[in-house]
């Protein structure tokens, strides 16, 4: 069989799964509806504002900031499973690594990126 | 270097991109020590040095092969052909820079134009997938933010439209490279010019997507839609730049995977949309820039037909099509540095020099400069004194003697147009006309922009007596 069979036959099902979970509804379900349903679902708590409400723009300026950090963050752990095996030279790429992400970090704390204004 | 487990070749082979990095991150350094904040002059003179370190190393890497990062990347003479060309157009926007950056975002601009040619040069010496998208990206990257890096409400559009629809591109060549990979189980371009791939349906689909996504980034028309309003928007020395690095970076990967990466026969049925819509491109762009009265888009149009003339070189898929390509695009790399020097220099501090309007009379008022962006316009469109004259004749040499006379006949057609185009600027220069007496020069002179144009006259001119044409490019492309 071709390699790629499982592929083609995985993506079939994909597609006729999602085509019949969204058309069986409109199919058989009674429709009963009540302004409860009618709601935007928030966890099963009453929803206590508006969905579209505002942000301050700086929420997402930390949050990307946190993004970044984070995942230069996690890539130390492979390198923390593989220490052994990578010895001192893979000690000097992640000194190398961190001296850069320190002067990254460095910046954005001198130019205020982390204030709360 | 003794500690390393791959061998001096990998650090000898990224020397250039080190070189690179390494000045970034000292321009951001100065900048948080410096009080009160790093002058533009500042932060451009440590660029510069960065970016001439970076050119002697990697013109000392010339014809020394070095096959770094398992196959990953590799030097020799066509990498530091065009890493010599990056950094040019490094070297020369960094200088509009000095002349033109908003004051507040020195550092930050800076860094960042380097980064973007770490990437560049990467995608020069790219020689396997992973390779080719890392640099793509890290290009790409810097380009997003390079473009809103200014405060105008053009420039916030320009970065968001160049960073969805560059990501859209990106997209299709991610998608064409997993093809590929699928196709030949390997990231190396090497493995993909395996006779038996020609028969895979999964190459075809893969190398299509690919160059849909190589098609976009180097804005050949049906995907070129974004050009003029992501370069009118950034600010000059971001769209200079843009118009030079991210369309040599592009055809280094594009010739890498012409010359080095396609199964024995199948290049002319592969690449035949390339050329199909490259003689679109040199007729489009010429048309689209009929109707232009700003600079800045004059010249994305150019771009798109400039970038068709360099492919017809490539079209036969011939070693000297690739030298003649070559030729011409270093021509093409001063000729529009130039254009773009000569905004800068007649720029003000919030007024770019880029409407065809501010243009008006300024043979009167600063002949010299003039006088030099006539001859950069005539450069543009291949007139005889010209380097653009000879890389035209050249270019359609080849063509006709590879077997692709008709795009060599788009060629001329696209030249034809383009003539009124380029000859709006000169006339808008050199013939009076009404209330061009309340145009007022915008600022008395500046020097490192003067610079900028001299150099630039410097390397047409010198490129027409002397065609730089590396002959020992092809052999050191696998």
């Amino acid at each position: 069989m071709n390699p790629y069979g499982p592929v083609a036959l995985y993506l079939c099902v994909a597609f006729a799964a999602a085509l019949l979970f969204s058309v069986l509804p409109g199919l058989v379900a009674r429709r009963k509806p009540n302004p409860e349903k009618a709601e935007a679902y928030e966890c099963g708590v009453e929803p206590t504002s508006a969905v579209a409400g505002r942000f301050p723009v700086r929420f997402y300026l930390i949050a990307m900031l946190f993004v970044i950090f984070d995942v230069e963050a996690a890539s130390f752990y492979p390198w923390a499973v593989q220490m052994h095996a990578l010895r001192i030279y893979g000690l000097l790429e992640m000194i190398v690594f961190i001296i850069v992400l320190g002067i990254g970090y460095a910046y954005v704390w001198k130019k205020g990126g982390f204030a709360w204004r | 270097m003794i500690l390393n487990p791959f061998g001096t070749a990998d650090w000898m082979a990224i020397a250039p991109i080190v070189a690179l990095a390494i000045a970034s991150l000292l321009v951001l350094l100065a900048d948080l020590v410096a009080r009160p904040a790093i002058s533009r002059y500042g932060a451009v003179a440590i660029g510069l040095l960065g970016t001439a370190a970076a050119a002697v190393l990697a013109a000392m890497q010339y014809g020394h092969v070095y096959a770094a990062f398992f196959g990953g990347f590799v030097t020799g003479g066509f990498t530091t052909v065009f890493e010599e060309i990056v950094a040019i157009a490094l070297a020369g926007s960094l200088a509009l820079y000095a002349t033109l950056g908003d004051p507040k975002r020195i550092g930050g601009t800076v860094a960042l134009m380097l980064w973007g040619s770490c990437g560049a040069m990467l995608m020069a010496g790219a020689a396997n997938l992973m390779t080719i998208f890392l640099g793509l990206e890290l290009l790409s990257l810097a380009l997003y933010c390079l473009c809103g890096m200014v405060d105008r409400r053009g420039a916030r559009e320009s970065a968001l439209k160049y960073l969805i629809l560059s990501s859209t591109a990106s997209g299709f060549l991610l998608f064409g490279m997993a093809l590929l990979f699928g196709a030949s189980g390997s990231v190396l371009l090497a493995d993909l010019a395996r006779p038996q791939l020609a028969a895979n349906p999964l190459f075809w689909m893969g190398s299509g997507l690919f160059l849909i996504g190589l098609a976009f980034k180097m804005s050949l028309v049906p995907f070129h839609a974004w050009a003029p309003d992501v370069y009118e928007g950034a600010p000059l020395p971001v769209t200079a730049y843009m118009s030079v690095a991210t369309k040599a970076a592009t055809l280094a990967v594009f010739a890498r995977v012409l010359y080095a990466a396609l199964p024995a026969g199948t290049a002319s049925h592969v690449m035949l949309p390339v050329w199909i819509v490259a003689g679109i491109s040199m007729i489009a762009g010429n048309v689209g820039m009929l109707a232009q009265h700003d600079l800045k888009r004059l010249l994305a149009y150019s771009g798109i037909a400039q970038v068709g003339y360099i492919l017809t070189a490539m079209a036969g898929g011939s070693a000297l099509g690739l030298r003649y390509a070559i030729y011409y695009l270093v021509a093409y790399t001063f000729m529009n540095l130039g254009a773009f020097a000569v905004a800068t220099a007649i720029s003000g501090e919030h007024e770019e020099g880029a409407r065809l309007v501010s243009y008006a009379g300024l043979a009167r008022r600063r002949p010299w400069l003039a006088a030099a962006m006539t001859f950069f316009m005539l450069a543009l469109a291949g007139m005889p004194p010209t380097a653009g004259f000879l890389g035209k004749i050249l270019i359609l040499a080849t063509s006709a003697d590879s077997g692709y006379a008709w795009l060599g006949g788009l060629l001329v057609a696209g030249t034809a147009i383009s003539l009124y185009a380029y000859a709006k600027v000169v006339r808008a220069m050199y013939l009076p006309q009404s209330g061009d007496h309340h145009v007022a020069d915008l600022r008395p002179i500046a020097p490192l922009a003067w610079i900028s144009v001299t150099l630039c006259l410097i390397g047409v001119i010198a490129m027409t007596f002397y065609p730089l044409t590396p002959s020992n490019v092809l052999p050191l492309l696998r």
